[in-house]
């Protein structure tokens, strides 16, 4: 014995034990391929999206703190502002930040020229949020802005919303900044749906890797009891395993945190164009995270998720407890996650409940189906019946992680493909909502809007299609009944009240709503209104308009989508004289000549040289078109998800199929003919991944009712509507048949070859039962 | 000579080995009497059990004829579906075939098992357990094949192949992973319940003992006539 080990061992002794550890994977050079490209994956998914994410998240905050207070100068003769205006400002010691915007000549990228050096005028936060380095457009340095040859441009002063109007020199007013329209927290909501989906992503890789690994470990079990014969100990054993796991997630996590960087930059730029081009929130290059986080974060994944159990094997005992009382405690889990699901009252416990179903339902479902396949299998009559049944049991048990994981990716699939297609349908509603004209012309200061509406109203019997109405914006207080506090709300005063708005959804409205507006008996409220003060249709709301305390009827209430401030829209003529005007607009939709005769009319009306005009067609184009990109990219890396499941189940499923495959063999050998028992295989196959697809869709769809009504109005106050595609549960219903059916045909193969009996019961690695 | 119940004629199989043709089984004849037994010794490669997969269809030969009861499978004959189904109904209802190991499904009992065997070859599934008793192991048979021993699993796959009332039984080393005392247990109850209901057994195997038990030899490493 001692002479046969000594010719064993390799001239370098150190060398024996990787030499033995990696022979395993020399016969099995494609289990190590898979073990590589899942944790290749794995960490290209997730550190794609969180990278994704956070770059988002870091933008929007950056965005919000630098252009947050949204008060702006402007001129009394409405004309534009020009560098003399910004030199008298200064010299009145007024703090102003230009705000140059920019069309280039060459690019049709707008660009905004921003001076760093008076971000003071907005406090330390905004200084400290302008000192990011101006090397991501469209922020640039205004100097830099100004040197651009422009098709276009416009120069804005910002002031802080601490400066007053009487602190200004004359011929100068303030008004409210607004670039474009605001989403709330549409953007906000949206990125943490996107969290929730990296650390779904998270999970799921995390289980491939475990069932793809432990696969490899059941398959060497003999080569360590071997190794433990010639004196290395166990402990040795799993130090090398560590090692080895250890080497092989350093070499495939960078590539994969690289490709992960690759993959955000790709979306980031569909994303970035969203979010810049819609909600005023650029994404700065060069953020996000760095290297080392990820990097870290994936090694000890891949290690736990490999390693985990092995590492804690004096905690095994403790924790393998016999199925029934594992079911029954998955149950409870179960049980208490949907609970506090419905009454969580804040957002960490709705992540908490999250936690409690997934573990719940991952526990619970293979202990559920080995349990209805055997209570199937005892009501059979047919042996053959009672068989497939008994061998479903077997199936389920030895495939257990990656029929989990398929399960949460079905549903994680599900839960975002309602998520991404409610949001979409939610952003075409508030795009409609906030793009109702198809053009908006601001006001100028101190034009004269009265005679500009007298204009339009005496067009509207002689041109075809016109529609129009002015909308009045400024603020209202609200004196909530039997509380002494006063809240600011925005009031949006809208004459005449057109059939531009009446197209609104309403999530709540008393009869004939628009009808009741227009005739002054009342005002409609956005939800966030509604859902703070806790005011219906019916009820009366105490406002305070200018100086006068009225008690105005709730007509109806709209969605605002995430806008967080209340709303009040009223009949611009109940307005008393006293309202204090903010600012002034006209929503026009010009019908059949166009908007070129009402812009030169309103020119002449206000005296001015140019009207601000947006043309809300071409915003809403741009908008949707770059939405729809994030929108596909996202519902792409869910199904690339899927199909990073799907294959691992594929694979798994083909290696366990071959181990059992003698005992189709044998169905065989019994007279069974070979086209019957391969009809037998296609049927557990099926059974196999059409259950797992079924018990998918209660999850999935508790997901999504988790991510619309509980997480959303938890972090934003605002729901969006819950819907479900049951046509999208057809096609990953017919996905996992398919690959059901791809398991069926591969064993077909094996089927086919000829029947030799294994020469001992050492060549069967299937026995189990 | 009793009624015939198979006859071989010329059989011949042939394997490629790499550029090579090995000849497994070369012009092979002989003829299996009704209730008769056979021994099929050789060393190890001398073909013994590719014999015996050609004898159920499992494998079909390059040459010559096998005719079993009423049904003749020449090698030129039928196309190979034609041919695979006929042998498929005949291993289903006549022929009981034995390895020496992995007879059983493990997901079923032994009672399971059997019953299964039974309803597969169309024989009332209802006797089953009575097939176990007589082979005692009756009170094992809930139990799974991990639960009993090498010998009591061999004595569950003898019940299995009578309870499906087999006209021939072909054994592959049947008793080749048990020890003596088990191994003479399993070749009594065999040679028993063959002679018993007057069904062939042909019985491929190393052990010379077991060889003389059976009425007929053939050696494979110098096949020749019966």
């Amino acid at each position: 014995m001692n002479g046969s080990l000594s010719r064993l061992l390799p001239p370098y002794p150190s060398l024996f034990m990787p030499k033995a550890l990696l022979s395993h994977y020399r016969r099995h050079p494609l289990q190590l391929l898979a073990l590589a490209v899942m944790i290749l994956l794995a960490t290209m998914l997730w550190t794609g999206v969180s990278h994704l994410t956070s770059q988002a998240r870091v933008s929007l905050a950056q965005s919000e703190s630098a252009v947050a207070e949204r008060q702006q100068v402007v001129r009394d003769d409405g004309q534009a502002l020009a560098v003399e205006d910004f030199v008298s400002l200064r010299l009145a010691g007024v703090c102003v930040m230009p705000w140059l915007e920019v069309t280039p000549e060459e690019s049709g990228n707008r660009l905004v020229g921003i001076d760093p050096l008076a971000a003071h005028c907005f406090g330390a936060d905004a200084s400290q949020a302008v000192d990011q380095p101006l090397d991501g457009k469209p922020f640039v340095d205004v100097h830099f802005a100004a040197g651009t040859r422009a098709r276009e441009s416009r120069l804005y002063l910002l002031v802080s919303d601490t400066t007053k109007a009487a602190e200004l020199p004359p011929d100068y007013d303030l008004t409210t900044f607004s670039a474009s329209p605001d989403t709330g927290e549409l953007g906000a909501s949206f990125l943490l749906n996107l969290e929730a989906l990296g650390v779904l992503v998270l999970l799921i890789t995390a289980l491939l890797l475990r069932s793809v690994y432990l696969l490899g470990l059941a398959q060497r079990r003999d080569s360590f009891a071997l190794l433990q014969r010639f004196g290395v100990s166990p402990m040795q054993v799993q130090g090398w395993l560590v090692l080895e796991i250890l080497v092989l997630a350093l070499v495939c996590v960078v590539p994969g945190v690289w490709l992960g960087r690759w993959l955000a930059a790709a979306l980031g730029s569909g994303f970035g164009q969203a979010l810049d081009g819609l909600f005023d929130i650029p994404l700065y290059a060069g953020q996000g995270q760095g290297w080392l986080t990820p990097v870290l974060v994936m090694l000890a994944v891949v290690v736990i998720a490999c390693l985990g159990d092995l590492l804690l094997r004096r905690f095994r005992g403790r924790l393998s407890l016999p199925l029934p009382v594992r079911a029954g405690l998955a149950a409870v889990l179960l049980a208490v996650g949907l609970v506090m699901g419905w009454l969580a009252p804040s957002l960490l416990w709705v992540f908490i409940a999250v936690a409690l179903v997934f573990a719940g339902a991952g526990w619970l479902t293979p202990a559920a189906v080995v349990q209805l396949a055997h209570w199937r299998a005892n009501h059979s009559k047919a042996p053959l019946a009672l068989w497939r049944y008994r061998e479903l049991a077997v199936l389920v048990r030895r495939l257990t992680l990656p029929l989990v994981a398929l399960q949460f990716a079905l549903a994680m699939v599900l839960a975002v493909q309602a998520l991404v297609t409610t949001f979409e349908s939610t952003f075409d509603r508030w795009l409609a909502q906030r793009l109702e004209a198809a053009y908006y012309i601001e006001v100028p200061a101190g034009a004269n809007s009265p005679q500009a509406t007298e204009w339009l109203t005496s067009q509207q019997a002689r041109v075809t299609g016109l529609q129009w109405h002015r909308v009045i914006r400024g603020s209202a207080q609200l004196a909530a009944a039997g509380d002494a506090r006063e809240q600011s709300v925005d009031v949006f005063a809208l004459t005449p009240v057109s059939s531009l708005i009446r197209g609104w959804t309403l999530l709540e409205a008393a009869d004939r709503p628009w009808e009741a507006l227009a005739a002054g008996e009342g005002i409609m409220i956005n939800e966030q209104l509604a859902r703070r003060e806790k005011v219906a249709v019916g009820d009366r709301l105490q406002l305070i308009l200018g100086d006068q305390p009225r008690a105005l009827s709730v007509l109806g209430v709209y969605p605002d989508y995430g806008r967080p401030v209340g709303e009040v829209l009223l009949n611009g003529e109940t307005l008393p004289d006293t309202f204090n005007i903010r600012f002034e607009s006209l929503s026009v939709t010009p019908g059949e000549p166009g908007i070129a005769p009402i812009t030169d009319a309103l020119e002449k009306v206000w005296g001015v040289q140019t009207v601000a005009l947006r043309d809300n067609d071409t915003v809403r184009a741009l908008a949707t078109g770059v939405f729809d990109q994030t929108f596909a990219l996202t519902r792409a890396m869910t199904l690339l998800t899927l199909t990073l499941a799907a294959s691992a189940l594929l694979m798994m499923g083909w290696v366990f199929f071959s181990t059992r495959a003698w005992y189709f063999r044998l169905l065989v050998v019994w007279g069974l003919p070979q086209r019957e028992a391969a009809a037998q295989l296609l049927r557990l196959a099926l059974l196999l991944t059409g259950g797992i697809a079924a018990l998918a869709l209660p999850l999935g769809i508790w997901l999504t009712w988790v991510l619309v009504h509980r997480i959303n109005p938890l972090a934003f106050g605002w729901s969006l509507p819950m819907a479900v595609y049951p046509a999208f549960w057809l096609e990953l219903a017919l996905l996992s048949l398919v690959i059901g059916l791809s398991i069926a045909a591969l064993m077909r193969r094996q089927l086919g070859k000829p029947a030799i009996a294994p020469l001992s019961a050492n060549a069967l690695t299937g026995g189990e039962r | 000579m009793t009624e015939p119940l198979l006859v071989v004629r010329g059989l011949s199989k042939h394997f490629a080995s790499g550029n090579e043709t090995v000849s497994v089984v070369e012009a092979l004849s002989f003829t299996l009497g009704q209730g008769q037994s056979l021994a099929l010794t050789g060393r190890s490669g001398s073909g013994k059990s590719t014999l015996l997969n050609l004898l159920c269809g499992l494998e079909l030969p390059d040459a010559g004829t096998i005719a079993l009861r009423d049904q003749v499978f020449d090698a030129d004959g039928a196309t190979a579906r034609r041919k695979a189904a006929g042998w498929s109904a005949l291993r289903r209802r006549h022929i009981g075939v034995v390895f020496q190991e992995a007879n059983l499904m493990p997901a079923l009992t032994l009672l399971d098992n059997v019953r299964l065997r039974a309803q597969l070859a169309g024989r009332d599934p209802a006797n089953s357990e009575d097939w176990l008793t007589r082979l005692d192991i009756g009170e094992l048979a809930r139990r799974y094949p991990d639960q009993v021993s090498g010998g009591q699993r061999q004595r569950a796959a003898l019940a299995m192949v009578f309870a499906m009332e087999p006209a021939l039984i072909l054994a592959d080393e049947p008793t080749g992973s048990l020890d003596r005392h088990t191994a003479d247990e399993v070749t009594r109850v065999l040679f028993d319940l063959q002679a018993r209901h007057g069904c062939g057994l042909i019985l491929a195997t190393h052990d010379a003992e077991l060889a003389a038990g059976c009425q007929q030899h053939l050696d494979l490493g110098h096949q020749s006539d019966v």
